[in-house]
This record gives C-alpha cells, sequence and structure tokens, in this order.
C-alpha cells in the first residue's frame, strides 16, 4: 500500500504564560492508504495537537518549530490558509472535532451548516445536495432528518450534535478523515451505529482515517495499525496484532497490560505510575524514563529513535534496539 | 418568543412608570420657586397665589402628579411658564433637530465602532491594532463638551469651514455630529474588538475551517453576526449617554433641540417642560431597550427558539 500521509519529525511548541509548552517532539508518523490508524495515548500527549497541525488549523499562539506533513508527496505545512482552504480542507482531509458540543455555529441552522460543507467541495445540484444531506444524516441514524435540518444547535443534543458533524465531514468524502475521540457523546449503539457508516465508506470509497481514541475496543474492531503516542512523541507503531500481541515499548505495554479487557478506556487504567508529565520542561531523553521501570543512564540522556524491529514494527525505545 | 417579547413589555411599562415618578419628584422636591423666578422678588402674595392656583401648584404632590399623567394621556403637556405656550408645541419644535443630531451621532458611532473594532480583531497586534487602542483612548479621556469647543474653535472660527452656531445648514450639523460620533464610536470599538476575537477564537470556527470554508465568509458571515449579538445590546445601554452627552452638546453649538430646551427651563424652573423633556428622553431609551430586547431575540435563535 502507498503511503498517503507522512508525518516527518515534527515539532510543535505552544507559547504560553507560564512558558514555552513542547506539545510535539519529534513526532513520526506514517498513515497508508485506505487503512485506518489509530492514535492511541493518555491525554495531553499531544493527539489532538497532531490532528490540526495536518490541517493548519493551531491556534495563533503555536509554533512549528520543524518538520514536514506530506500529503501526497506535498508538504502541508508549505501551503498557506488559502491554498489549505482550496486544495485540502473537507475536498481532501476532513476532520471530526473532539467536543461536539462547541463545533457548531449556534446562530446558524443544521441545513446551512450542512449546505456549507458541499458548497465548498462539490458542484452537484442544489437538489441533490440536499439529497446527499439527508442521506448522510440518516446513516448516522438522526432521527426526523427534515425536522432536524430547520434546527439550531441549541436544539440538540450533544450525541446529535456528534452525529451532525460526523454526517457533514463525511459528506465532503475526504480521501483522509481525522476523527478525534468521534464517539465520545454517543450511546454503545450508536456508536456501533458509526463504526459501521465508517466500514461502508470504506469499502464504497477506499477512506483512510486516523483514528484518535481511549476506546481500545473502537480500536480492536476498526482500525488495522496502532500509534501509541506518549508526551509529544509516538513511542511505538505496529499492525493491531503485533500492538495487543506483542507490544515492544515499556509504556505500549503498561497501558494494554493493566488493562483488564479490551473494553476498559485509557483513563480508567491509572495503574501506570506517575502521570503525564507538562510539556514545560519535559523530561530530557526519554520522556517516559521518570515512570519507566527499565530505565536506564543512557535513558535521561539520549531520545532513542524510532528503529523498525521487525517488519512494520516500529519502536522507540533504548532497551529493543537489536545489536 | 412570544413570552419573552410579552415579558420585556411589560417591564418596559414598569420601568416607564418609575421614571415618570422620578422625573416628577426630582424638580418638585429641588429648591426654588418658579412662580417667584417668574414674577421677581417684588411680587405681591396675591399675584404669587394666583399664578399657583392657574399652573396647579397649590396642589398637594400627588394630586399634581396623577393630573399630569392623565393630561399627557390626554395630550396635554401642560404650559410653560418661561415661553407662555403650550409644552406640547415647544417640544414639536425642538424633537426634529434633537432626533437628528442624536440619530445621526448614534449613527455613525456604531458604524464606526463596530468597524474599528472588526478590523483591530482581524489584524490583532498590528499597527491598526494598536492605533484603535490609542484612538478609543484619546477619545473616552477628553470630556465631550471640550472636544466640541476645540472643534468649534479649529473648524469654526480659524479655518472658517462651517457655521460656528445654529442649524443653518447641512454643514451646520456636521460638528455636532462629529462630536457625539467620535466619542461615541470608542464604546463600541473596544468591546466589538473583544467579542470578535472571542468568537474567531471558538471551536465552530475551526471546524468551518476544517470543512473548507472560504476566511472570508467565516469572518463576515460567522464570526461578524454572532460578534454583533451582545453588540446590540450594548448600543442600548450606551443611549442614555449619548442623549445626556447631546444635551451639553446642543448648549455649545445652539442646536435648537430639546437639550438646550431642557436646559434654559431647569434654570428657570420651567416644571412642566422639565418633566415632559425628562419623561420623554427616559421613554425613548425605555423604548430602546425594548427595541434591543425585540430585536436580540429576532437574531438570536437561542432566544427566537424559545417557547
Ligand atoms: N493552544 C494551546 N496552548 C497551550 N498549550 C496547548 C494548546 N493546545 C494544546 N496544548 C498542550 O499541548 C499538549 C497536547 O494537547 P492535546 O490536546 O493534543 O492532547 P490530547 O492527546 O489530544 O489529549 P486528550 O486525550 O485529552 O484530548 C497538552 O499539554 C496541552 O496542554
Ligand atoms: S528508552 Fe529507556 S526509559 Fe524510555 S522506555 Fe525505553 S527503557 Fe524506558
Ligand atoms: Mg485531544
Amino acid at each position: 500500500m502507498e503511503t498517503l500521509l507522512e508525518i516527518k519529525d515534527l515539532k510543535v511548541s505552544f507559547d504560553t504564560e507560564e512558558g514555552k509548552v513542547e506539545a510535539l517532539d519529534g513526532v513520526n508518523l506514517k498513515v497508508k492508504e485506505g487503512e485506518f490508524h489509530a492514535l492511541i495515548g493518555e491525554t495531553g500527549c499531544g493527539k489532538t495537537v497532531t490532528g490540526l497541525t495536518i490541517l493548519g488549523l493551531l491556534d495563533n499562539n503555536a509554533k512549528i518549530e520543524k518538520g514536514q506533513v506530506l500529503y501526497k508527496g506535498i508538504d502541508l505545512l508549505k501551503l498557506n490558509e488559502k491554498q489549505l482552504q482550496q486544495q485540502i480542507r473537507g475536498k481532501e482531509i476532513a476532520m471530526i472535532f473532539q467536543d461536539p458540543s462547541t463545533s457548531l455555529d449556534p446562530i446558524f441552522t443544521i441545513k446551512e451548516q450542512m449546505f456549507e460543507a458541499l458548497d465548498n467541495n462539490s458542484d452537484l445540484t442544489e437538489e441533490k445536495k440536499l439529497n446527499l444531506i439527508i442521506e448522510e444524516l440518516k446513516k448516522v441514524k438522526l432521527p426526523d432528518v427534515e425536522e432536524l435540518l430547520e434546527k439550531y444547535p441549541h436544539q440538540l443534543s450533544g450525541g446529535m450534535k456528534q452525529r451532525v458533524m460526523i454526517a457533514m465531514m463525511l459528506s465532503c468524502r475526504p480521501s483522509l478523515l481525522i476523527a478525534d475521540e468521534p464517539t465520545t457523546a454517543l450511546d454503545v449503539s450508536t456508536q456501533a451505529q458509526f463504526l459501521k457508516v465508517l466500514e461502508d465508506l470504506r469499502k464504497e470509497t477506499k477512506i483512510t482515517a486516523i483514528y484518535i481514541t481511549h476506546n481500545l475496543a473502537v480500536v480492536s474492531e476498526i482500525c488495522d495499525t496502532v500509534s501509541v503516542m506518549y508526551a509529544g512523541r509516538i513511542v511505538e507503531t505496529a499492525s493491531l496484532r503485533e500492538i495487543f500481541k506483542n507490544p515492544q515499548h515499556p509504556y505500549t505495554y503498561k497501558l494494554l497490560h493493566s488493562v483488564l479487557g479490551v473494553e476498559t478506556k485509557i483513563e480508567e487504567l491509572q495503574e501506570i505510575p506517575g502521570s503525564v508529565p507538562r510539556l514545560i520542561n519535559p523530561p530530557s531523553g526519554c520522556r517516559f524514563h521518570p515512570r519507566c521501570e527499565e530505565a536506564d543512564e543512557i535513558c535521561k540522556i539520549e531520545v532513542p529513535r524510532m528503529v523498525e524491529i521487525s517488519s512494520e514494527h516500529f519502536v522507540a525505545c533504548h532497551k529493543r534496539v537489536i545489536e | 418568543m412570544k413570552s419573552y417579547i410579552l415579558r420585556r413589555i411589560l417591564r418596559a411599562l414598569f420601568t416607564a412608570f418609575g421614571v415618570s415618578l422620578v422625573a416628577f419628584m426630582i424638580l418638585h422636591l429641588a429648591p426654588g420657586d418658579p412662580v417667584k423666578i417668574m414674577l421677581g422678588p417684588y411680587a405681591t402674595e396675591e399675584n404669587v397665589q394666583a399664578l399657583r392656583a392657574r399652573y396647579n401648584l397649590d396642589k398637594p404632590l400627588h394630586i399634581q402628579y396623577l393630573t399630569w399623567i392623565k393630561n399627557i394621556f390626554k395630550g396635554e403637556l401642560g404650559t410653560s411658564i418661561r415661553y407662555n405656550r403650550p409644552v406640547g408645541e415647544l417640544i414639536k419644535e425642538r424633537l426634529g433637530p434633537t432626533l437628528i443630531l442624536t440619530g445621526s451621532g448614534l449613527l455613525v458611532a456604531v458604524i464606526l465602532g463596530v468597524l474599528f473594532g472588526t478590523l483591530a480583531a482581524l489584524k490583532k497586534n498590528s499597527i491598526l491594532d494598536y492605533l484603535t487602542t490609542f484612538q478609543t483612548m484619546f477619545w473616552l479621556s477628553i470630556p465631550s463638551f471640550w472636544l466640541a469647543i476645540v472643534l468649534l474653535y479649529i473648524f469654526g472660527l480659524k479655518l472658517r469651514w462651517v457655521p460656528i452656531a445654529g442649524m443653518t445648514s447641512f454643514s451646520s450639523t456636521i460638528l455636532p455630529v462629529l462630536t457625539i460620533g467620535l466619542r461615541e464610536q470608542a464604546w463600541f470599538a473596544r468591546p466589538m474588538r473583544a467579542e470578535m476575537l472571542e468568537v474567531l477564537s471558538q471551536n465552530y470556527i475551526k471546524a468551518l475551517k476544517a470543512k473548507g470554508v472560504k476566511y472570508e465568509k467565516i469572518v463576515w458571515k460567522h464570526a461578524f453576526k454572532n460578534a454583533l449579538i451582545p453588540i446590540i445590546t450594548m448600543i442600548a445601554l450606551q443611549l442614555p449617554w449619548i442623549i445626556g452627552g447631546a444635551v451639553v452638546i446642543e448648549v455649545v453649538f445652539s442646536w435648537g433641540g430639546m437639550g438646550s430646551l431642557l436646559v434654559g427651563s431647569v434654570l428657570s424652573r420651567d416644571y412642566q417642560v422639565v418633566q415632559t423633556i425628562l419623561l420623554f428622553i427616559s421613554i425613548a431609551v425605555v423604548a430602546a431597550n425594548l427595541l434591543a430586547d425585540i430585536l436580540y431575540s429576532f437574531i438570536d435563535p437561542r432566544i427566537r427558539t424559545e417557547r
């Protein structure tokens, strides 16, 4: 499979009153065409920042220090706002945001906002657009769609807003979907429905997805590849099978093995001693070393590089380098 | 929404009653006897009594108030002691000029304020932004009568671009309107900038970008409209200050409106006129607030869809 998106040595920091937050520190990520790539890790490790960087949507206080985001060979970080808007956002890459309750403009109807997504990304007739919108909304199991279209965001529940956002972003028919915790506000059955929509879409259109989540059950259900993030770096990338059967990085191991069953969510398993370090003055060397039982002198000094330890299994840990 | 509007109307009526009472009381409790001012220090007691009776001033206060209100509803606003003419007539003459002055002043202020505020937010931390901060601070820190006099001195007296007094032509309206507009726009520019920045940092702006909506559309269709909603209320809240400020400006520019009539009437204790003007102004403010509330409810769907 061809690589659709490749992030190379991405470094992003934020200027804040307390100091510089080194949110991403050398992120390397390869997403292949057609795959569902899970991005997991504890809260604050930089998953959302990674997604926002791809689309050029970082806040004003963000600074991209170095790195590349190659999409179909083009470095997205080199495109200006206008090029991103005309060529990339919506059309090529769409993103479902983590917080559905604030993702819709309060003073416009759902219909208006659904249309906007299409107006920018397709040249169907108005009538066909409306049909497509209704179809998309029905797919995510929203009831009374015709009525819903005339409603305003505050008249919808959190779960309904999230489904509207999902339908809106999917109606753009992007090649790459970044889904940031897309099911937090959904109940279990609606969540299952959404996963089915994704599966169907995948068969139909070969959509690629970066799926950011805390929910390992979802990961094991629909993802092919898993990348584990820790404090602004990707520490391990492998196929779903490999990650669960043969985790290499001490952090991944703890993350998965403190799990009693795959049903558990990552927040619930704070059995890993210590917590994610604050990213102002993060630990030197391997950022996991204060919490790692295998840590060594070298771990405190040198940042471990990502190495391939078996086919398609990458890990960044000094103790896993085969000499 | 109906119940919302009904609630607002009831509240407005209640407020109107309150202000009418206050307008009445302030003057009657203030020292100074209008009849004595009118007749001079050598008037006989008889004459004073006769005049009192003629203007109803010999009755108890509550009767005077009720009579006044009753007459207002009948369209009889009383007689001015100073001019010896019906108050209604006097106000009718003066209403037009005042409406022109405050109306245009407000319009200029809102347009300039909203424009400067929006541009400052869009070009945050640019020269334009700093200039906006500076100019708003500048206008807010100088008293309006002083500004009026300085403008009059420069453009009227020295440059002779505009007449120095009166309401003779279009050019004579420029300075008074500008005095109000320049100062009041500062009140709108700063909150507009803050609102705009606040809205632009919202998640839904990010979501709009994520689906590929044009920047111009995001700014003017989404951000601008959202930011404007709270400004509408601000305009209504600012109205009393604009009207109050206009009184002074009318005097400086010899503008024949209600403001200069009010000042003259206060000085000569012309009760009927003062009362009526105060009531007029208060009712105008209450009405403006009501209008803002109603407008608000049409613009903001969060209120419009409320049952
Ligand atoms: N605008 C910002 N200003 C300052 N710091 C920020 C900003 N946005 C993100 N950060 C910091 O960057 C780090 C990564 O944040 P991010 O939102 O990517 O975490 P996350 O992995 O998505 O967490 P969660 O699972 O809670 O969504 C955090 O330490 C966060 O505090
Ligand atoms: S590099 Fe060292 S500290 Fe980091 S995970 Fe590996 S062993 Fe632990
Ligand atoms: Mg996040």
